[in-house]
């Protein structure tokens, strides 16, 4: 497949896929795809349900196996690797349904998540000074998604929108490298969708993010690049005005062919999917 | 062919036990498939069929029909009756229910015993089949070939019911559905009492007709119940097809299995389910499979190795650190008004421990001493339960393997306590981590399968390895146990106890210093969103495994201090129901609470042996009582009784209930707390007390 293009300088890609393919007994849920991201890549994957994007998601984060094909981090394959291993590698994702451990405190939550990625992880139960560490860090993460004032309330809680953010304060716990998200702006209100552009946004350069998103919007704001996927398949890719303009995945991903000339549905396509105002991404 | 000849007659026998056995496991199957209620009373259905059968007949077709027409219906208004009983349960998880039904397991057989005596009744089938065909050249008994028929018919009815009638399909809906199902008209609760119902006439039916194969008596209803319970597992919920082969492999490992391989035949079965349930588990979660085969191969030494470097280095960092790092963080906070209230159930709860022996006759304080060793017991099936999420009934095994190997410990002359408890503790924790690779992939109620095969599995092993257990009639006659080194062996019951005592209190404060430092809260994140903590790095099997294996040392431990206290050992120690009594003595306490274990605990042993003594042979009743009401009245077990409103969510689902939990903000005590924590002592304690002399 035709990857997206990428710096061909010498490091290699923060994440590659070659020719992944997952199947359910008859069904290929993703089937032949293949990926280069380089550092600080914005990559958005869409496409309609049960495209694929999910279980691509999944393959990637290790909590499903594919079939055929390899995933490398930083060059080095970790296909068969168990999905904590590769999470202490760099690889961070958030849940399509928000997964938060309701018993324990919003800050627990996050100090649990930045635990295994703390240099000296053994000891940090036993030494004051280290746990003391990753609350710290654990508070700055619950600042930069607006939790700071739950920290302390239990994590059940709270209502699905906290949850959502507490699963991204969680994911960016462990600083990494790969940033997988999963349909972040889900039942988001338009105020959070704002929060969550802006600290996506923020987030250093070093850190490759991959998106699964439906809104149309959200993926026009953060991306550059775009892969579309239909019935598991990459239907188009590369930057993401031009794969937006697309045609075909007019078609594909809203269901509807172009009525109009080829022409009006390219001038259409950005302006109407970007409702929000600008100004809320600060 | 002399092979084949001289094994016939079990063959076919098998067939007919296989079929008696899918009936009846259809039922359980259709009860917890389709209602969602594991049933652990469905022996005591089958029972009741069988009792009702064996009554009526009188030799003649009319007393066979008679009896079939009677014996389903009583089975069958026995299973609405319990579909009343469990619908308020629904929304509370398996555990509730398994307490529920297995107290009314108890309550059935004793009235069963009190309504029909504590004999096997003799069952006379009609003269016509009381007789016997030639099958191939053998006498074969004419009934069990008209029984195979009958079988048949009735699960071909059951069948026809199920696939191709408009019940049938409303009920295959409720299992997939049931807010669906109320959409479209139907009451999920009618066809929840109606399958409940059906399930209790299949298994009276079974009963009535079985009755000839599997007697009414004291034994059948656990009997039953083991047997469908493994033809359930084996055969999977989804197909009845496999269900029946699954029960004619049973059928067949017992009779034919027995005839063949005799040695082989006891461990056969539970192997078996166990084998199945391990594989499935590991094909059903690609997830979990992929991470756990990284993690159970070379995970216990790797785990080990770390774990020693771990000690290794922070005893360097400590030498260096200065002393006010020395304590560890969560010591840091514990001395706060919060932590008092937290730890004063406890401490009053220890006070009263310490204060027994003065208050008590010699009989009661051994007693109590076996409840604590129970509740140490109890306190590992919390922290694998509770904690890490894994409802187990195979603790046993462990607690067998610390009870025997202090006893032969002792037989060989090693009587110095501390020694025997170390041993012991380590042989638990050998074997828990040989076993733990099967039980920390699965979840759930596969959990409490495959730790019901491991705990059968070991029972087998007990009552075979005559030479290290002495089989059946156990070990007794080993030297007593000293304290110290150079002490005498103890033989006084207060020495006994207090000994007991000192060895559980420092077990439990070590478990509690543990599950709340934050290790504890990596269980509790383990146990209350897995996927995330995968997520976020955290070796998750590696953590369950540890968790396994010092669960295990704790009942090792325990399973020393019986033996020490009893100062004798049967299989009847380590069996079923002493699993059974352990996981409810949690399930009372609140699933997630220590303290609720040990009372638990407590409760059983005193209802069972102390209360009971002063009704004899209604053990069983009583605690079926008890189980019954706590399911009821308590529904967040004992440790709902301590903070009422604080510990906000949870619902009381056993496995989400933070109220016990150590993470949990300090829960103001009510006037409730001491109330609770006097309880299992010095309620019962007016009878007794008035025997024991001051």
């Amino acid at each position: 497949m035709t990857p997206t293009p990428a710096p061909t300088t010498t490091p290699p890609p923060v994440l590659a896929l070659d020719r992944l393919t997952r199947r359910y007994g008859t069904l290929t849920a993703v089937d032949d795809v293949s990926l280069r991201l380089p550092a600080g890549a914005r990559h958005a994957v869409i496409g309609p349900n049960g495209a694929g994007k999910t279980t691509l998601l999944n393959l990637i984060a290790g909590t499903d196996r594919p079939d055929h094909g390899t995933i490398a981090l930083d060059g080095a394959d970790i296909t068969r690797k168990p999905t904590a291993k590769r999470s202490r590698l760099g690889i961070a994702r958030s849940f399509q349904q928000p997964s938060v451990i309701a018993e324990l405190s919003v800050l627990d939550n996050v100090v649990l998540a930045g635990w295994p990625h703390h240099p000296q992880r053994r000891g940090a139960w036993r030494r004051p000074s280290r746990h003391r560490l990753l609350k710290e860090s654990a508070g700055r993460h619950l600042e930069t998604v607006g939790l700071a004032d739950l920290a302390q309330r239990p994590a059940a809680t709270l209502s699905h929108g906290q949850r959502r953010m507490l699963d991204l304060a969680a994911a960016l716990a462990g600083d990494p490298r790969l940033l997988l998200l999963d349909e972040p702006a889900a039942g988001l209100t338009d105020g959070d969708i704002g929060r969550l552009l802006g600290i996506i946004g923020a987030l250093p350069s070093s850190v490759a993010v991959v998106l699964v998103e439906h809104h149309v919007e959200v993926v026009a704001e953060l991306a550059t690049s775009v892969t579309v996927l239909a019935a598991g398949k990459v239907l188009v890719d590369g930057p993401t005005q031009e794969v937006l303009a697309h045609p075909e995945v007019r078609e594909a991903y809203h269901g509807t062919a172009p009525s109009t000339g080829p022409d009006d549905a390219r001038a259409e396509a950005v302006p109407t999917a970007c409702p929000f105002p600008t100004d809320a991404r600060g | 062919m002399e092979l084949l000849d001289a094994h016939l007659v079990p063959a076919v026998d098998g067939v007919a036990f296989g079929l008696l056995l899918f009936v009846v496991a259809a039922g359980l199957s259709l009860a917890f498939g389709t209602a969602g209620v594991l049933n652990l009373s469905h022996g005591t259905l089958y029972a009741i069929g069988a009792y009702t059968g064996a009554e009526l007949s009188d030799g003649t077709w009319g007393g066979l029909a008679l009896g079939l027409a009677a014996g389903t219906a009583a089975a069958c208004v026995a299973g609405a009756g319990l579909s009343a009983a469990t619908a308020p349960l629904a929304r509370r998880g398996h555990l509730a229910q398994a307490l529920l039904t297995f107290g009314l397991a108890l309550i059935g057989g004793d009235l069963l015993i009190q309504f029909f005596g504590a004999d096997e009744l003799p069952v006379r089938v009609p003269e016509v089949l009381d007789s016997s065909v030639t099958l191939l050249g053998h006498r074969y008994p004419a009934y069990r070939l008209c029984f195979i028929v009958m079988a048949v018919l009735l699960a071909a009815f059951g069948t026809w019911v199920l696939t191709r009638t408009r019940m049938g399909a409303a009920v295959r809906a409720a299992a997939d559905d049931p807010q669906m199902l109320a959409a479209t008209g139907h009451s999920p609760r009618a066809v929840h009492t109606g399958v409940l119902a059906a399930a209790g006439a299949l298994a009276g039916a079974a009963g009535v007709l079985g009755a000839p194969i599997i007697g009414p008596g004291p034994g059948t209803s656990e009997n039953v119940l083991m047997l469908s319970l493994v033809v359930v597992v084996l055969g999977g919920l989804r197909s009845l097809w496999a269900t029946f082969a699954a029960a004619v492999a049973v059928g067949e490992v017992q009779t034919l299995g027995v005839s063949v391989a005799p040695e082989l035949a006891p461990y056969l079965l539970f192997a078996a389910m166990a084998a199945v349930l391990v594989l499935r588990s590991r094909f059903a979660e690609p997830a979990g499979a992929g991470h756990g085969s990284a993690a159970s191969g070379p995970d216990p030494v790797a785990r080990l190795r770390g774990r020693l470097a771990g000690l290794k280095r922070s005893s360097v960092w400590r030498d260096r650190l200065p002393r006010r790092n020395r304590a560890p963080a969560w010591l840091a906070r514990l001395p706060g008004r919060a932590a008092w209230w937290r730890a004063a159930p406890l401490l009053v709860l220890l006070g009263v421990l310490i204060a027994l022996p003065a208050l008590l006759d010699a009989y009661s304080i051994s007693l109590a001493g076996s409840a604590l060793a129970l509740g140490l017991l109890a306190v590992s099936v919390t922290v694998l339960t509770g904690y890490a999420g894994l409802p187990t009934l195979g603790q046993t095994a462990p607690f067998a393997v610390g009870a025997y190997a202090t006893a032969n410990l002792a037989d060989a002359g090693w009587t110095m306590g501390p020694v025997q408890i170390v041993l012991s503790a380590l042989a638990a924790a050998v074997f828990a981590a040989v076993v733990g690779p099967a039980v920390i992939r699965a979840r759930g109620t596969t959990v409490l399968m495959i730790t019901l095969a491991i705990g059968e599995l070991t029972g087998a092993v007990v009552n075979q390895l005559k030479s290290v257990t002495g089989g059946a009639d156990g070990l007794v006659g080993f030297p007593a146990t000293q304290a110290l080194w150079g002490g005498e062996g103890m033989l006084e019951e207060s020495e006994l106890y207090n000994y007991v005592l000192v060895v559980a209190v420092v077990a439990v404060a070590l478990t509690l210093l543990v599950l709340r430092s934050p290790a504890g809260k990596l269980l509790t994140g383990t146990r209350g969103a897995e996927a995330r903590m995968r997520a976020s790095g955290h070796p998750v099997g590696r953590y369950l495994l540890v968790a396994h294996i010092c669960a295990g040392a704790l009942a090792g431990v325990g399973g020393s201090l019986m033996v020490t206290v009893q100062q004798y050992l049967s299989p009847a120690d380590v069996g079923f129901e002493i699993a059974a009594f352990a996981l409810l003595a949690v399930v009372i306490g609140g699933t997630t609470s220590v303290i609720g274990a040990l009372l638990g605990a407590g409760l059983i042993v005193a209802t069972r042996d102390w209360v009971a003594g002063s009704w004899p042979g209604h053990g069983p009743l009583l605690l079926g009582v008890l189980f019954v009401a706590t399911v009821y009245v308590l529904p967040r077990g004992l440790a709902g009784l301590r903070g009422g409103g604080s510990g906000g969510g949870g619902q009381g689902g056993p496995p989400s209930d933070p109220t016990g939990s150590p993470g949990a903000p300090g829960a103001p005590g009510t006037s409730d707390t001491p109330r609770a924590e006097d309880q299992p002592p010095s309620a019962p304690a007016p009878t007794p007390a008035g025997k024991a002399s001051p």
